[in-house]
């Protein structure tokens, strides 16, 4: 479910922005629980509704070797029965129901840099979910492993298993990210996923999950003070976790060779050239980071953007090009180029088209026009985004877990706003130059069809952003 | 916005009242409003004869707007043109008036404005979202797209290119496929069969007069209902719909034959080497004006449509481990009312999982549901309409969705009475009418293992996807 929500939301997060430059985006509070805990409200009374959702700094990138999935896993565990912070404790399933019947929807989803969960309930019933969210935060009790780790497994043949292309994407990550955790799926590897025990899950739980590892967000019809208060009686009754560690991936060592991925495969009937890019995130480089969203505006969004209209519009060599970019990961990000040719291009030159534009870019950068427009759309998308219950808080959630400031949320039109055509250029040139090798290369996938079945034909960009496994999340299903 | 009657929200019902107040001094058109309903819709009937709904609410200034042309949509394709009212939902936008595609495309951009349009099996229609000081502009491109759309050779054929790139883009999509096989064999015979985002050759075979003549004998003043939700006041909204829509001529659209589910108690297979088989399975429904309706809903909700507390997903995924989901949903289009049930499961596990199914069915038609159970649907089916309110897009949606199925601007009330006088007796009643186990056609896309399955019904092997290629 999550993993499709995700790209619409990491696209209202590369927008956020707000035509005046000192207004902020969300008008959010925060403040912090003496046990470490972090609290975001967002009012908005449009309803009488919250969306009050749990983030921990932890996820799918924080596994120990060999484990991979156990972030994930554990996340479902987590519905398996806990305690419940001056109640009586929920047996497995229990969860989900009482937010049922309070009229309510809940889920959780993991990523590689975080998990998170959350409700959606009428606003009256704000301190009922805090007493469950925060009785699970350190009371789990995880029953029913072994009928959760087919859930899982099913789970895994549904999203990757059962499509060529979701093994193709794992294989990309793989590539791109050596030696760093995110080349290793969320979901897990299937044979590890196989082997993980109580053990492994419980120990990951008490090494991470804690007030002072995570992060509160509610959202809604509420005011910021009684959620303060609230938060404090409720999330401030459960002790630090004094064994949080450092988050201290391995990193990719220095390379000297470019990488194809190939598939060739007798249920895809076209073919699709995608690549992968290391950029910085946004935690990593603010300044490469801004313009690096100006630059995916200019370049890849939508039908009036450099790519489209070069390829597909005036070339009329593909049925779709694109480039994305994703600022909120902890560690380097990923920024995809693709294209889909149509059925009489050779693959070879929607390479080539896609390396002229980026030369282009480099060589004569962007146009004070496209510059300004660019600010403009990505100013009125802040608007927009407030259009929303669950999607402010998803936009800070994503943020704030992976290493930004709730200032730099609230203040992102400002820091667009001051993005240069020098900055766009240099960032083009530092990071996505053809003609210049990279400690790191960019790892290149085609997809094609098995040449005796079908001739090459066009596609779309489905595989590109979709199956960026840096920014993936696999989630309880609804 | 929501009433407070339902829920408090004192700011929200200051702002009503004031709002109320400035439209009743206002000389306006024709509307209707009714500050007990769950919703406060406005029915506003323009000088011209629009018809369209409202719900005002200047919280965000931005304002959705979504309507339909009523019985235009794909059912109408003719065999070999599948995919008619698709490519004329993708082309509208590419051009109009005197703005070619990249002109009327970039202005969109530029002015950060959503106009798209969509079709449906039963209807055609568009959606158009735009911030408050770009509305002008924005009604303004949405009455050329509508009026005056150009279908430049150039932008058709590269959303004909794009519509056949998708359909070889979701042949590896196994959901994809099932989903195909399921419309072919449950509605053999009747238009909703056919492949409503067209073939590779049926597209190829359309042409920008084939659009155009599509365009003219379908979009109509008389078939068309509109929804807006957000910062505009019905005075100005009159104006506006007038303004878009009155040059449009009355249409006359034949109807399609009503069909039933066809194919009960087969099974249709088609094989794919992969590790989890796609189950779709489909038996009769009930009608959205049935006075059993609102009651099958709270039936639905308990057996499979609520995902975690729902029988099928307590048996079927967490006791048994067998899926990742399992639902149980109604399909109800103009011309047919259906029931259907969606899942998957590896290969081996397929007898276990049509078995667990049926089962389910078997034992909620012949002992109904627990009290607790339709205390616990109630207070959930009733509790959570707020959460479906809370952007202009869901409440302008919502709106058409009523507005299509004829429903009225009372829906919501009704519905709320309704579900609260539901019984375990009434409940049991539509039970034994709608959960005959036997009554399913059934679809599997993987490699499930078929001599295990014969016990079922008449097995029947897909060799070619229909309506495809």
């Amino acid at each position: 479910m999550f993993t499709r929500l995700l790209p619409l939301f990491m696209m209202v997060l590369a927008f956020p922005a707000f035509a005046a430059a000192q207004e902020k985006v969300y008008n959010a509070s925060e403040t912090t629980l003496d046990n470490g805990m972090q609290v975001v409200v967002i009012p908005n009374h449009r309803a009488p509704v919250v969306t009050h959702m749990v983030w921990y700094k932890v996820g799918g990138a924080d596994e120990a070797q060999g484990h991979s999935g156990s972030a994930h896993f554990l996340e479902h565990l987590l519905f398996k029965g806990s305690d419940v912070i001056g109640g009586e404790p929920l047996a497995p399933g229990e969860f989900s129901k009482v937010i049922r019947r309070m009229g309510g929807n809940d889920n959780a989803f993991t990523g590689q840099d975080y998990t998170a969960f959350f409700q959606s309930i009428p606003s009256e019933n704000l301190e009922t979910a805090m007493r469950m969210e925060a009785g699970r935060m350190r009371g789990a009790k995880m029953e029913e492993l072994e009928s959760e780790r087919l859930v899982i497994l099913e789970e895994r043949r549904q999203r990757t298993d059962n499509d060529p292309r979701g093994r193709f994407g794992e294989q990309m990550a793989a590539m791109a990210y050596i030696n760093h955790p995110y080349g290793t799926p969320i979901i897990g590897w299937y044979h590890e996923m196989e082997q993980l025990d109580l053990a492994a899950t419980k120990g990951f739980y008490d090494l991470w999950y804690g007030p002072n590892n995570a992060i509160l967000i509610v959202s809604g019809d509420v005011e910021p003070d009684e959620v303060f208060t609230l938060a404090r009686d409720i999330y401030g009754q459960v002790p630090r976790n004094d064994n949080v560690p450092e988050r201290v991936r391995t990193t990719s060592p220095v390379m000297n060779s470019k990488t194809l991925v190939t598939l060739e495969h007798p249920v895809i009937r076209e073919a699709v050239f995608q690549r992968l890019y290391r950029v910085p995130s946004f935690r990593q480089d603010k300044e490469v980071s801004l313009a690096m969203q100006v630059l995916e505006e200019i370049m890849g969004g939508g039908p009036t953007s450099r790519l489209y209209k070069s390829l597909v519009v005036d070339q009329k060599i593909a049925s779709s090009a694109g480039l994305s970019y994703s600022a909120n990961t902890y560690d380097d990000s990923g920024l995809w180029v693709y294209a889909n040719p149509l059925p009489d291009t050779d693959i070879v030159n929607i390479e080539a088209a896609l390396d002229a534009e980026l030369r282009a870019l480099i060589a004569d950068g962007v146009s004070d026009e496209e510059l300004s427009d660019a600010k403009t759309r990505m100013q009125d998308a802040a608007i927009y985004a407030r259009d929303s219950l669950a999607g402010p808080a998803m936009v800070i959630g994503y943020s704030l877990a992976t290493g930004s400031t709730l200032d730099d949320v609230e203040t992102w039109p400002a820091q667009i706003d001051g993005v240069t055509a020098a900055q766009i250029q240099e960032a083009a040139k530092a990071y996505l130059n053809p003609d210049a090798p990279r400690d790191i290369p960019p790892v290149s996938g085609v997809l094609l069809p098995k040449a005796d079945l079908a001739p090459i034909v066009s596609s779309e960009p489905d595989v590109a952003p979709e199956h960026d496994d840096a920014q993936n999340s696999e989630g309880e299903t609804e | 916005m929501i009433n407070q009657k339902m829920r408090h929200c004192a700011r929200l019902s200051a702002f009503m009242f004031v709002a109320i107040g400035i439209m009743a001094l206002s000389a306006l058109p024709a509307y209707a409003q009714d500050r007990d309903r769950l919703l406060d819709i406005q029915e506003i009937k323009t000088p011209k004869g629009i018809t369209a709904w409202l719900v005002e609410d200047s919280s965000i200034p931005v304002i959705s707007m979504q309507y339909a042309f009523k019985g235009a949509g794909a059912v109408n394709d003719p065999q070999g043109k599948q995919g008619l009212a698709q490519l004329l939902s993708n082309t509208m936008d590419e051009g109009a008036g005197d703005l070619d595609s990249q002109a009327f495309q970039k202005e969109l951009q530029d002015l950060s404005i959503s106009l798209s349009f969509n079709s449906g099996r039963d209807h055609f229609g568009g959606s158009l979202k735009t911030l408050t000081k770009n509305s002008m502009r924005a009604f303004n491109l949405l009455e050329m797209a509508i009026m005056r759309p150009r279908f430049d050779d150039d932008p058709v054929q590269r959303m004909r290119q794009s519509n056949q790139s998708r359909i070889r883009g979701s042949l590896s999509n196994p959901d994809w496929v099932a989903a195909r096989v399921l419309n072919d064999v449950a509605f053999e015979g009747h238009p909703y069969a056919r492949n409503s985002g067209g073939t590779l050759s049926s597209l190829d075979a359309i042409t920008s007069d084939d659009l155009r003549a599509f365009h003219r004998a379908h979009l109509g003043k008389n078939n068309l209902v509109v929804a807006v939700a957000g910062d505009i006041d019905a005075e100005r909204l009159s104006v506006v719909l007038d303004n878009i829509f009155a040059g449009l001529p009355d249409v006359d659209i034949p109807s399609a034959d009503d069909v039933a589910v066809q194919n009960i108690g087969k099974i249709a297979i088609y094989e794919k080497d992969i590790p989890q088989t796609i189950v779709e399975m489909m038996k009769p429904g009930i009608a959205r004006n049935d006075p059993d309706y609102f009651t099958a809903q709270v039936m639905n909700f308990v057996l499979g449509s609520s995902g975690f507390g729902s029988r099928l997903t307590e048996e079927i995924r967490e006791k048994q481990g067998l899926t990742y989901g399992v639902y149980s949903s109604f399909y109800n289009l103009d011309h047919l009312n259906a029931m259907a049930v969606s899942t998957s499961t590896k290969n081996e596990n397929v007898p276990k999982m049509l078995a667990a199914i049926e089962s389910e069915f078997e034992t909620m038609r012949d002992g109904g549901i627990t009290q607790d159970e339709l205390d616990d649907a109630k207070a959930y089916l009733i509790g959570s309409l707020p959460l479906s309110l809370t952007s202009t897009d869901k409440i302008s949606g919502l709106m058409l969705s009523l507005m299509t199925d004829d429903l009225g601007v009372d829906y919501l009330d009704r519905r709320q009475s309704a579900i609260e006088n539901t019984t375990i007796e009434s409940i049991a009643k539509v039970s034994k009418r709608l959960l005959s186990p036997d009554e399913f056609v059934t679809v599997l896309v993987g490699q499930p293992p078929r001599d295990t399955l014969e016990w079922l019904g008449e097995i029947h092997m897909v060799e070619t996807l229909p309506n495809v290629e």
